[in-house]
């Protein structure tokens, strides 16, 4: 029995590292086909982990009544799963990709409802499958050896997923495009299935085709990559998968159209945008005064043409993505100039950590152009908060100028948006004097200590500097009217944006919502019943499970948006916080399985060190900020994984460890985490912010402790 | 042979059914056709139970409406032809059915006024240089996918902030910003037609213009009461296909060019816009399509103006118009017949310049919203004397 014990063992550290691949390639796939903010990432981990948790109770259900082919649970079955799983995973990924322009139209970004549906129909196969087969080994074990652990199988599961987060992490993404990840990934899969097979029934024709067809799918799959990517109009002139997102170029006639995530970032042909984003804050500085230095953050074709006319001494362009820039050079959306400084590094945390001379004294600068996009995420909101406008003026020479865009308006502005506006305004006010907002493609903001003109082609003029758009264009755009009454409608109440209280993705949520005329109300009135339903039915154990799920979810989600704050986007440390939170299970689980007899006692005494170390945390946090070690990030993910591991195995003992209860237990831990991924990233931290979402996952915790604590006292 | 049990039809059935659905799964390899992609139709429907329960400052009784039994109405404007009940709300947003009668709420609320240059709307054969009073309220009867106004088009009038500028108070700012003509804009202008042609028919008794910036969703009777007091016109032909009518822009084609025939034969001066979306509009054959009907139904002298798009609003996930992309298509029309041909957001190019369709010569350079360069003495080619179409400063005639 070890033999078969230990190939059952193979295939479910095999699918923890195919699913966790899997997970990513999707959501990755799903911000590239839809809108890329954090409600949709929510959105997607949400359904996955709701229909794992699913998977998980439908596991008892089948097998109990013994309905359909794999009611009744055995080796052979679960191989035959295992390699419907494996070739389910490249019919996903391509699926998200072909249906869009079916059920959508082509070109359109979709609201919330639609992604909602969407994302829930497609990826419904793989994850509830996924979460059917976890209680299902464990079945096929306790077959033959009725008294299995459960825990144990949970341990290899989540060795699994380390392995699969790793791997994706720190290998594929860097080395293969998704479908051949993909592919990769799911080899030990199909190894492990096939040696769940009796060896007798290895080498049948049945196997053998089922083993090929899923070989093929997977390969096939490779094939299907590049065309499946494909624009309509055009051709693709360039596609690869860098460890931030996709990145496309589409070449249309002479046009090169840099995509990012399935949206037109920059073309070689927007002279507008350049025009703009240059001129409007540089035409400020007094003729006399020479260019030292400019920092961009990140920037957009043709800019740096524009910047050159100027003569510059230095130009520090800070772009995160390499490929960005890379490419933009590649396909001529920028030229070099001289004195251009590549940096490659987030924008922030270059400007807090590393924007110093040789003297070590702080980098000045003349401008400092942020040219990125409207914040839909809590990475690119740090680039809009008021410890970021203090930061940029720091780094300001006297006189200096900080500009920066948001989404514009044609001829009105909508309330949305003038709150968004208005926000931005007020935090930026607590550090410039004074302001001036420009109408037009886009909003832009420029912010000095010294006054501002909004006739810039008279201070162009006298620059003796050309240019197309703005010389001819701008006094119709433009007018005084339309200046006055972008300026006039700021609004000198609306919250400023903090870091720790992001003010303005609560905004950019609701413009959301209101671009498609669509409310989130009846999502969370349906999903409030269903959470009465669910939590009417489970037991103490699974609820505290439930709520370990969600807190631990949530404070993954919590330390990443903290983490950002102070050190800025560092791919490998967020990947290795990511790491460390599903690391932290095993040893969690390994010492909840020595202390299993004292299940009652394991669990509240988790359950307060969650609820302290959570608030240690936050207290440190809000008291060193950027002083505290990186090392505090991630020993606080370990040491709440380790808590949650921990849980696992007491709450299964306590629950009787039969087929039942580990269906259940599986399931508890997933729903928790599904509504811990979608309560905390896109309603508790935009809408009460850092410490109170803390307070809340607390407070949560606190009920949980109290259901258990009441019980163990009773008892 | 066993007999098939309930549970095993039930899985058939499904997989039968499922069969067509993956099959579709492969059609994107089959041919790259936008235009077959996603929705088919997505015309605006009206708001059930939608109306305020009483009138406010800014509403009129409408102009163009039949009343039905059971106090039921039908909107005459457009063609949609709204159905309403008591209560409801039409497609556009700005009419209401309260008590049995129909009501615009959009009458001297604006919720945008600017003043902006005649070339912005874009108008190239009107009184270059002329400034013009623009107002829009909220509404519109299409849904189209990259609207720029969405705003102000996609809303209702109670949504927004609005000025209280009533028709004698719209002709008293007219004057005051020096504007020579009244662009009704936007948005779109027939959803708040009352306000319109009431402005319209005060601006006329006082020397205005008016100029109807349209999509051209209008029935006849409401048209050639406008037509009395219209100076001039842009209406936007956003493609010359049916079925990216209601895909992409939620209305009709059919009705459109009726609005065209019927502004020729009234003798309104217009111009047409014509957006070239990547992938859907860019059909060079559906070009030579629309250029022939021009020429059959309106002749050549009528602008046109292909116009570059920029990913907006939900249709945002499509490249801009490739630059040549244009020039092509502007060759097209002009090869085809079409006399005066321009280009719209592109700025610097010589597609915004006007040539003497008979001497070929440069009549009118425009940078941007400047004209250095005007070779026109009234109505006529400064160099070979022929009549240029339009409406210029000393003469109103086509």
């Amino acid at each position: 029995m070890r033999k078969n014990e230990g190939a059952v063992l193979a295939v479910v550290v095999a699918t923890g590292i195919s699913s966790v691949v899997t997970q990513l390639l999707t959501i990755r796939e799903f911000l590239a086909q839809f809108q890329g903010n954090e409600f949709v990432i929510a959105l997607i981990l949400f359904n996955w982990l709701i229909l794992g948790g699913l998977g998980a109770l439908l596991s008892r259900v089948i097998t109990k009544h013994s309905l359909f082919f794999f009611g009744h649970a055995t080796m052979n079955r679960l191989a035959w799963l295992s390699l419907l799983l494996a070739a389910l995973t490249p019919i996903q990924i391509l699926a998200i990709r072909f249906f869009k322009d079916i059920f959508f139209i082509h070109g359109v970004s979709v609201g919330f409802y639609p992604t909602l549906a969407y994302s829930f129909g497609l990826i419904t196969p793989y994850a509830l499958l996924l979460g059917f087969l976890l209680p299902y080994s464990l079945f096929v074990l306790r077959n033959e050896m009725p008294d299995y652990p459960g825990v144990r199988l949970y341990i290899t599961d989540n060795l699994g997923d380390v392995a699969g987060g790793m791997l994706f992490s720190f290998a594929l993404v860097f080395l293969l495009s998704p479908l051949k990840a993909i592919f990769v990934s799911n080899l030990p899969l199909l190894f492990a299935a096939w040696r769940l097979f009796p060896v007798q029934k290895r080498l049948r024709p049945g196997v053998i085709c089922g083993l090929g067809l899923t070989l093929i799918l997977l390969a096939a799959g490779i094939y299907w990559e590049r065309v499946s990517l494909t624009p309509m109009t055009g051709q693709l002139a360039y596609y690869n998968e860098s460890r931030y997102g996709r990145i496309t170029v589409h070449y249309d006639e002479e046009q090169f159209t840099l995509f990012v995530d399935g949206k037109p970032l920059f073309s070689n042909q927007n002279l507008i945008r350049a025009e703009e984003s240059v001129h409007y804050p540089l035409a400020q500085l007094p003729s006399n005064t020479c260019l030292r230095r400019i920092l961009l953050i990140s920037a957009q074709g043709g800019m740096l043409t524009q910047l050159r006319k100027y003569h510059p001494e230095q130009v520090d362009y800070v772009e995160l993505d390499p490929e960005i820039a890379r490419i933009q050079f590649r396909y001529g959306l920028l030229k070099e100039i001289p004195g251009l400084n590549i940096i490659h590094q987030d924008g922030r945390a270059y400007l807090s950590q590393q924007a110093y001379d040789r003297s070590n004294r702080k980098r000045r600068y003349n401008a400092i152009i942020i040219n990125l996009p409207e914040p839909q995420t809590f990475q690119m909101n740090r680039f809009f908060t008021d410890r970021f406008f203090q930061l940029a003026k720091r780094h300001l020479e006297p006189g200096g100028i900080v500009s920066f865009t948001m989404a514009g308006f044609d001829n009105y502005l909508a309330e949305a948006q003038r709150q968004k506006i208005s926000s931005l305004y007020n935090t930026v006010s607590a550090y410039f004097k004074h302001i001036l907002l420009l109408p037009g493609q886009d909003i832009v903001f420029l912010c000095r200590n010294q006054p501002l003109d909004a006739d810039i082609p008279k201070l162009l003029k006298q620059k003796r500097i050309a240019t197309e758009y703005i010389r001819h264009y701008y006094y119709g755009n433009l007018t005084t009217r339309r200046i006055d009454y972008l300026n006039g409608l700021i609004d000198p109440d609306t919250p400023v944006n903090r870091d720790q209280a992001p003010y303005l993705m609560r905004l950019m949520f609701s413009q959301w919502f209101a671009k498609f005329a669509a409310s989130p109300v009846s999502f969370i009135a349906v999903l409030a019943v269903l959470l009465i339903f669910y939590l009417a039915r489970i037991s103490g154990e699974e609820f505290v499970l439930f709520t370990t799920g969600a807190m631990t979810m949530g404070s993954e989600i919590l330390v990443i948006f903290a983490f950002q704050i102070f050190f800025g986007f560092i791919y490998f440390w967020i990947g290795i916080i990511v790491t460390l939170f599903l690391a932290g299970l095993l040893p969690g689980a390994w010492l909840g399985d020595r202390l299993k007899r004292q299940g009652q006692i394991v669990l509240v005494l988790t359950d307060i060190l969650l609820i302290l170390f959570l608030g240690i945390f936050i207290i440190a946090v809000q008291l060193g900020g950027g002083r505290l070690p990186s090392a505090a990030f991630l020993g606080f993910g370990f040491i709440m994984a380790l808590c949650c591991g921990c849980q696992f195995p007491a709450a299964l003992c306590l629950r009787g460890d039969d087929n039942p209860a580990a269906s259940r237990v599986f399931s508890a831990d997933l729903l928790g985490a599904a509504l811990g991924a979608l309560c905390v990233s896109v309603a508790l931290l935009p809408y009460l912010g850092l410490v109170w979402t803390a307070v809340v996952l607390m407070g949560l915790k606190s009920v949980s402790l109290i259901a258990i604590g009441s019980k163990s006292w009773i008892k | 042979m066993d007999k098939i049990n309930r549970r095993q039809f039930i899985c058939c059935s499904a997989a039968l059914l499922a069969t067509p659905l993956s099959a579709q799964a492969f059609w994107p390899f089959s041919g790259k056709d936008a235009v077959a992609s996603g929705a088919t139709d997505i015309r605006g429907e009206i708001f059930k139970g939608d109306a305020p329960k009483t009138l406010w400052k800014w509403s009129h009784e409408g102009y163009h409406y039949g009343k039905l039994e059971r106090k039921r109405v039908m909107c005459g404007i457009c063609p949609n032809h709204c159905l309403l009940s008591p209560g409801d709300r039409s497609v556009c947003r700005s009419r209401v059915n309260l008590d049995g009668k129909l009501y615009s709420l959009a009458y001297g609320d604006p919720c945008s006024v600017n003043v902006d240059p005649v070339e912005k709307k874009p108008l190239y054969h009107f009184k270059p240089r002329a400034k013009v009073f623009s107002i829009a309220a909220t509404g519109c009867n299409f849904r189209c996918l990259n609207c720029q106004n969405w705003e102000i088009s996609q809303v209702r009038p109670e949504d927004v902030r609005h000025y209280d500028l009533f028709p004698p108070q719209v002709v008293a700012e007219t004057q005051r910003t020096g504007s020579e003509a009244i662009a009704y804009t936007y948005s779109e202008a027939i959803t708040f037609f009352e306000y319109m042609i009431d402005t319209a028919r005060l601006a006329r008794k006082q020397g205005i213009d008016n100029l109807l910036i349209s999509n051209g969703y209008i029935n006849r009777k409401p048209l050639l009461d406008l037509c009395e007091v219209l100076d001039g016109a842009n209406i936007n032909l956003k493609s010359f296909d049916d079925a990216i009518y209601r895909k992409l822009n939620g209305g009709r084609l059919e009705p459109v060019l009726n609005t065209f025939k019927t502004l020729h034969t009234q003798g309104v001066h217009f111009e047409m816009t014509n957006l070239l979306v990547p992938g859907y509009v860019d059909d060079e054959d559906m070009a030579k399509r629309m250029c022939q009907w021009i020429l059959e139904n309106l002749g050549p002298n009528y602008p046109l103006h292909f116009l570059r798009f920029f990913p907006k609003y939900k249709l945002n996930r499509l490249a801009p118009t490739p630059i040549s992309t244009l020039a092509r298509f502007r060759e097209l029309a002009i090869n085809e017949g079409i006399r005066y041909v321009y280009l719209g957001n592109l700025p610097m190019h010589e597609g915004n310049n006007t040539y003497c369709h008979n001497c070929k010569k440069l009549l009118i350079e425009r940078q941007g919203y400047f004209i250095p360069v005007f070779n026109m003495i009234g109505n006529r080619c400064k160099f070979c004397k022929t009549v240029i179409p339009g409406v210029w400063r000393d003469e109103k005639k086509l």
